[in-house]
């Protein structure tokens, strides 16, 4: 009987868990060790940050759907890892107790997703700093509030100002922080006190709409229409100002410090700020059987899992090397250890990056939205299964080779709302196969903005749900 | 580039809207057909 550990319990992780627990059955011991008992549905936290969703619609009790799964699930932190032959477990904290626990295992998926690095920037965050995040649902629910008191203060004739973005220069999840941005500027439209607010988008993107990935291209009609272009368009009708290529270094009260490509350094006050901090692995000990500290064949420097692609390429060679990025998601040094979802390592980023003349790195990192999550979950569990019953693995996608659909939530009213719907295809760029300017598949990349992509959003909250509670037909929906 | 009032008139549209929901659902489920056979 081989036993199976996954690390947790996200799009990633719980995808992965329900993939080798279905192809498994009983012959083999699945678990998964997570320190939150819920599954979080992420993409809806946007609106729970501006008061259009309850939180308690975005999560859901795990216990009870890996009891009918058969997978055993221990609600606990994972602390350390054991990767060496003959020696292989994971120690964890349980939630509550603090007892230590630990599982053994014939194969590892760590799909941790990121840690929140705030203290990456002073006075970042709502715990310890000035700002707002929805990256976590206590964060979505404290930023709805300061949210609805800034609104009250328009209400009453004050104007504000609200600035969304990165919150570091190398931050990634662009594209959550436009759908906030979007979202609050429609409900203040709604309320009637749009003129009260001025809006800002602060970002570390080479240009609008970027989104960490290199922007888009798609046809229209006979031309090429930009992502950048698309954006600019979008905020110039709904009066939004935007700073990109720029890189926040800290923040105090009132006031947001950075630099910016050309080295200059710049300060911007707000009212209200929500900006996604650096994210990080999870900082794991990884432990040898002597003792040793063996986390530099595990992990890179930044906490991410080393898995099968090609690092160290200066960009410019990895642009044009698309098979530098992963395909089986195995670590090269323990082939019984995975990564999946934000926990693997990318080889580098998508955009280009910019390094200022006072050395400091202003490049958006490569985002790892659900949809990619969640296959990179299905490849690796199926590569386990593949590993456990014939010895060899046949799944594998890179994502110079996965399709990617994002819809953009500018507004969740099903009568008036609105949404980008994007297909990209690939993900990560590929010049060989596709020798077009963006290096992607014209013919099948897509960018449509309407009230068609709001109903898509609203319907995706639902089915997603649905899937991931593992009701009838769950694996018949796409990740 | 501006968003024309066109542009914005088949955004708001019900019934065009209806029409690009089940289009781009389409889309979407064929591009994902492929992701599939990883």
């Amino acid at each position: 009987m081989a036993k199976i550990v996954v690390i947790g319990s996200g799009f990633a992780g719980h995808t992965a868990a329900m993939y080798l627990c279905t192809k498994l059955g009983k012959a083999h011991q699945v678990s998964v060790m997570s320190n939150n008992e819920k599954f979080s549905y992420i993409p809806s936290w946007v609106w729970v940050g501006v008061g259009h969703m309850a939180p308690e619609k975005t999560v859901f009790d795990l216990g009870p759907v890996y009891r009918r799964m058969g997978v055993q699930f221990v609600h606990a932190a994972a602390r350390e890892i054991h990767p060496d032959s003959g020696d292989q477990y994971v120690v964890g904290e349980e939630i509550g107790t603090k007892k230590q626990v630990r599982l053994d295992y014939d194969y590892l998926v760590v799909a941790t997703g990121p840690k929140l690095n705030f203290a990456g920037t002073p006075g970042l965050g709502p715990e310890a700093g000035y700002t707002h995040s929805i990256c976590s649902l206590p964060h979505a629910v404290k930023a709805r509030d300061a949210y609805l008191e800034v609104v009250e203060k328009m209400k009453q004739g004050q104007k504000q100002r609200i600035v969304i973005g990165t919150g570091h220069p190398g931050a990634t999840c662009q594209g959550a922080a436009f759908e906030y941005l979007e979202n609050i500027h429609k409900d203040l439209v709604k309320k009637g006190v749009r003129q009260q607010a001025e809006l800002l988008w602060l970002s570390n993107e080479r240009t609008l709409g970027d989104f960490g990935v290199r922007g888009m291209q798609v046809k229209d009609k006979d031309q090429i229409l930009h992502s950048a272009d698309f954006i600019e368009a979008v905020f110039k009708d709904h009066d939004i100002h935007w700073q990109t290529q720029t890189g926040v270094t800290r923040i105090e009260p009132g006031k947001i410090h950075w630099e910016n490509y050309a080295g200059e350094y710049g300060e911007t006050e707000y009212d209200f700020a929500m900006l996604i901090p650096q994210f990080q692995g999870q900082p794991f000990k990884y432990i040898g059987k002597d003792g040793a500290d063996v986390s530099a064949r595990l992990v890179n420097k930044a906490g991410f899992v080393l898995v099968d692609g090609i690092y160290d390429l200066p960009y410019d060679v990895l642009e044009r090397n698309p098979d530098a990025w992963p395909s089986a998601y195995q670590n090269p040094n323990y082939p019984n250890i995975f990564a999946a979802g934000i926990a693997f390592a990318p080889p580098g980023p998508i955009s280009k990056p910019h390094i200022t003349k006072n050395g400091t790195s202003i490049s958006a990192a490569p985002p790892r939205t659900g949809m990619v999550s969640g296959v990179i979950g299905r490849v690796v569990a199926l590569n386990i299964v593949d590993l456990i019953k014939r010895g060899r693995m046949t799944h594998h996608e890179r994502m110079s080779e996965m399709v990617a659909a994002c819809i953009a939530s500018m507004g969740d009213s099903l009568w008036d709302g609105n949404a980008v719907v994007m297909i990209m295809y690939p993900i990560v760029p590929d010049v060989k196969r596709f020798p077009t300017e963006s290096g992607r598949d014209l013919f099948v990349s897509l960018m449509e903005m309407g009230l068609a992509g709001a109903w898509m959003k609203f319907m995706l909250h639902y089915t997603f749900i649905w899937k991931f509670k593992g009701l009838p037909g769950w694996q018949i929906i796409p990740e | 580039m501006l968003l024309s009032d066109k542009y914005k008139k088949r955004m708001s549209s019900k019934l065009f809207q209806f029409w690009r929901f089940i289009v781009l659902n389409i889309k979407i489920l064929r591009a994902v057909d492929h992701s599939k056979r990883s």
